[in-house]
């Protein structure tokens, strides 16, 4: 497979569509353990995937653990896990979320944690969306110790969020905090024209916005020739994603689409990683 | 963009829905958003800091005497919704009212009495209703591709309560019931849009862990002699967002909707549908969005849901979301509980 930069896109399972309820569990289960995790990051990197786009969750991690010990590849972290922390706000509070991820971290990490906190106390106090977002994926990325992050980005939930209120300081906060820990921002959205009017010239100190492109048009709002010209504005900071059309595609002709329009790379998930893997596999023992 | 001038609208309750209309409001380029309303006036630097830009009000009455919106989005707790929609038509405004509609039948019948008497347009938030591929279900319905309907089965799964809960999410006065009134009600207004009102309803439900109902399975006969099966649980392992799925027999073939994609077996060729096996992908609908607020969740649902609505209020014709609709939700709502709860067949 080749499309440039090829990534695979880590997050927990059951944050996913399936086709059925039976899928779905199967899915699940097998992906619940950090050793089917590796496998999959195996498969990925022999088809020439180079990083790990991952919303990371104990599996996840523990996996990604393992398999940079062996091989060189990158995570592309996305903070906050978003699904974790509405399912704590539920459960404990802004409060009670906000401590849980804090007696996650290490010593260390708690004290600049909380050093951080002090100083920006009032804007907590306010509930300042900018803020209380970076504090919250700061733990979250302080809790990712141990694995190589090459690359820091907002979960989608936020970003959206953020984008449609035109809040240019949540992304800003993003890349200042990428560039005091000597790694690279990135954006991943659905809305990469929203993108671009947000952030105007700031969308520059973003290495890669990851957003749909496939011969569908699907999930390319507002529309498939509107994000492909952006695209071809500017191609080698563009990731495409949806490349298969949520399976409409197949993984050869979606990864050919992203190479004609130069893009700098495709993200690909699971079960494409597992349909190419399975394909080049027979295709070798029948060669 | 439209040559009319955008609907003016306002947001009352700033809760985790009253941000996500508020945000669409905003980008929406035939939408204004007015105002916000919200008990809690410690929100207001909150919600600027999130980019809500329209000022935040205490009561819909400061609301009014500051400004004039033509339509409001009530997203305030569910107990509320009657109150909240009697204050807001002291003025002739347009009424978008999030799901579910009440907590009784009663109260959702009375919310329905005063849109209509007020001559507002007027929607309920079933927002998965607005999906593409549930739309196109729909139409392969009324097209009557799959002959006389006869039976379905549904299910309607999300993995949230595994312990005690608390906040008025869970309180049966407030929320008006568990997993059937908030979650499997968007599979319900689906099921009442498809087959229209309900007979009878025989239903068991349970709590595991919450003072609510966390699952429940109901067996429904429709006024049109459909029958079908629905089970639902919120505590179930597996899924972080409703994962729901209906699959409906007819005479002339089987139609399986999921979230991605539609399969249709057909014994004989109908309104352009091969016989056999097909499918329709999500990829092949036409999304007519232009902003996705929620890529996991909702999808591009939301942003039509709310063109669905605005494009009633411009046409002054009610949409098939409208409140009446999401009175049928309510009773089947309410004949679930009933069913349950007597432990026998209730009619409706």
């Amino acid at each position: 497979m080749d499309a440039g930069q090829l990534v695979l896109e880590l997050r927990p399972a059951e944050s996913r569509h399936y086709a059925s309820w039976t899928e779905r569990l199967a899915t699940v289960a097998r992906f619940s353990r950090p050793d089917e995790i590796h496998t999959l990051c195996e498969e990925a990197h022999a088809l020439g995937a180079r990083a790990v786009l991952a919303v990371v969750d104990p599996p996840i991690r523990e996996a990604l653990l393992a398999f940079q010990r062996w091989r060189d590849v990158p995570v592309w972290a996305v903070v906050p896990n978003m699904f974790a922390f509405i399912r704590d706000l539920t459960d404990l509070g802004m409060v009670g979320a906000a401590r849980a991820r804090f007696t996650r971290l290490g010593p260390a990490a708690m004290v600049r944690t909380g050093l951080g906190a002090v100083t920006r106390l009032g804007a907590i106090r306010r509930r300042d969306f900018a803020t209380g977002t970076t504090l919250v994926a700061e733990m979250e990325l302080a809790g990712l110790r141990g694995l190589r992050v090459s690359r820091l980005f907002l979960h989608p939930q936020v970003t959206e969020i953020a984008l449609a209120g035109g809040v240019s300081a949540v992304f800003t906060a993003l890349a200042d905090r990428a560039e005091r820990l000597g790694i690279e921002a990135g954006i991943v959205t659905h809305n990469p024209l929203r993108a671009a009017a947000v952030l105007g010239r700031e969308l520059g100190r973003f290495a890669a916005v990851v957003a749909p492109c496939n011969p569908k048009g699907y999930k390319m709002f507002p529309d498939r020739e509107a994000c492909e010209e952006l695209y071809r504005r500017d191609p080698g900071r563009f990731i495409a994603s949806e490349v298969t059309a949520a399976g409409a595609i197949a993984p050869e002709a979606a990864l050919t689409h992203v190479r004609a329009l130069g893009l700098a790379g495709a993200v690909v998930e699971p079960r494409v990683v597992e349909q190419a893997f399975r394909a080049t596999t027979r295709a070798s023992a029948e060669a | 963009m439209s040559a009319r001038p955008p609907l003016r609208a306002a947001v009352v309750g700033a809760g985790r829905m009253g941000m996500v209309h508020g945000h669409l409001l905003q980008v929406h380029p035939d939408a204004e958003l007015v105002g916000l309303v919200d008990r809690d006036a410690g929100l207001a630097e909150h919600l600027a800091s999130q980019g809500l830009r329209a000022p935040l009000y205490p009561s819909v009455d400061a609301l009014y005497r500051a400004t004039e919106p033509e339509a409001v989005f009530i997203c305030t707790p569910t107990h509320t919704h009657l109150a909240v929609v009697r204050e807001c038509l002291a003025r002739p405004t347009h009424l978008f009212v999030e799901k579910p509609l009440a907590t009784s039948l009663v109260d959702a019948e009375a919310i329905l009495r005063l849109a209509n008497d007020a001559r507002v347009m007027h929607a309920a938030g079933y927002v998965y209703a607005h999906l593409p591929v549930v739309q196109a279900a729909h139409e392969i319905m009324a097209k009557g591709v799959l002959g006389d309907v006869l039976r379905f089965t549904a299910h309607a799964y999300v993995s949230e309560v595994f312990g005690p809960k608390q906040g008025w999410f869970f309180q049966k006065e407030q929320a008006g019931g568990g997993v059937v009134a908030n979650m499997a009600s968007h599979l319900l207004f689906i099921l009442g849009w498809l087959f229209g009102p309900i007979r009878r309803v025989t239903a068991s439900t349970r709590s595991h862990f919450s003072r609510v109902d966390d699952s429940a399975q109901v067996l429904f006969t429709f006024a049109t002699g459909v029958s079908g099966l629905l089970d639902t649980s919120w505590s179930v392992p597996g899924t972080q967002m409703l994962d729901y799925g209906l699959t409906v027999d007819g005479r002339n073939g089987t139609l399986v909707l999921g979230r991605e994609r539609i399969l249709l077996h057909l014994l004989v060729p109908a309104d352009g549908h091969a016989a056999g096996w097909s499918e329709i992908h999500a990829s092949e609908l036409p999304a007519d969005t232009a902003f996705d607020v929620s890529p996991h969740i909702g999808g591009e649902a939301f942003y039509r849901q709310l063109q669905t609505f605005v494009d009633a209020c411009r046409s002054g014709v009610l949409p098939f979301c409208s409140l009446a609709e999401a009175c049928n939700t309510q009773r089947m709502i309410e004949a679930i509980y009933a069913s349950a709860a007597a432990g026998t067949p209730v009619e409706a």
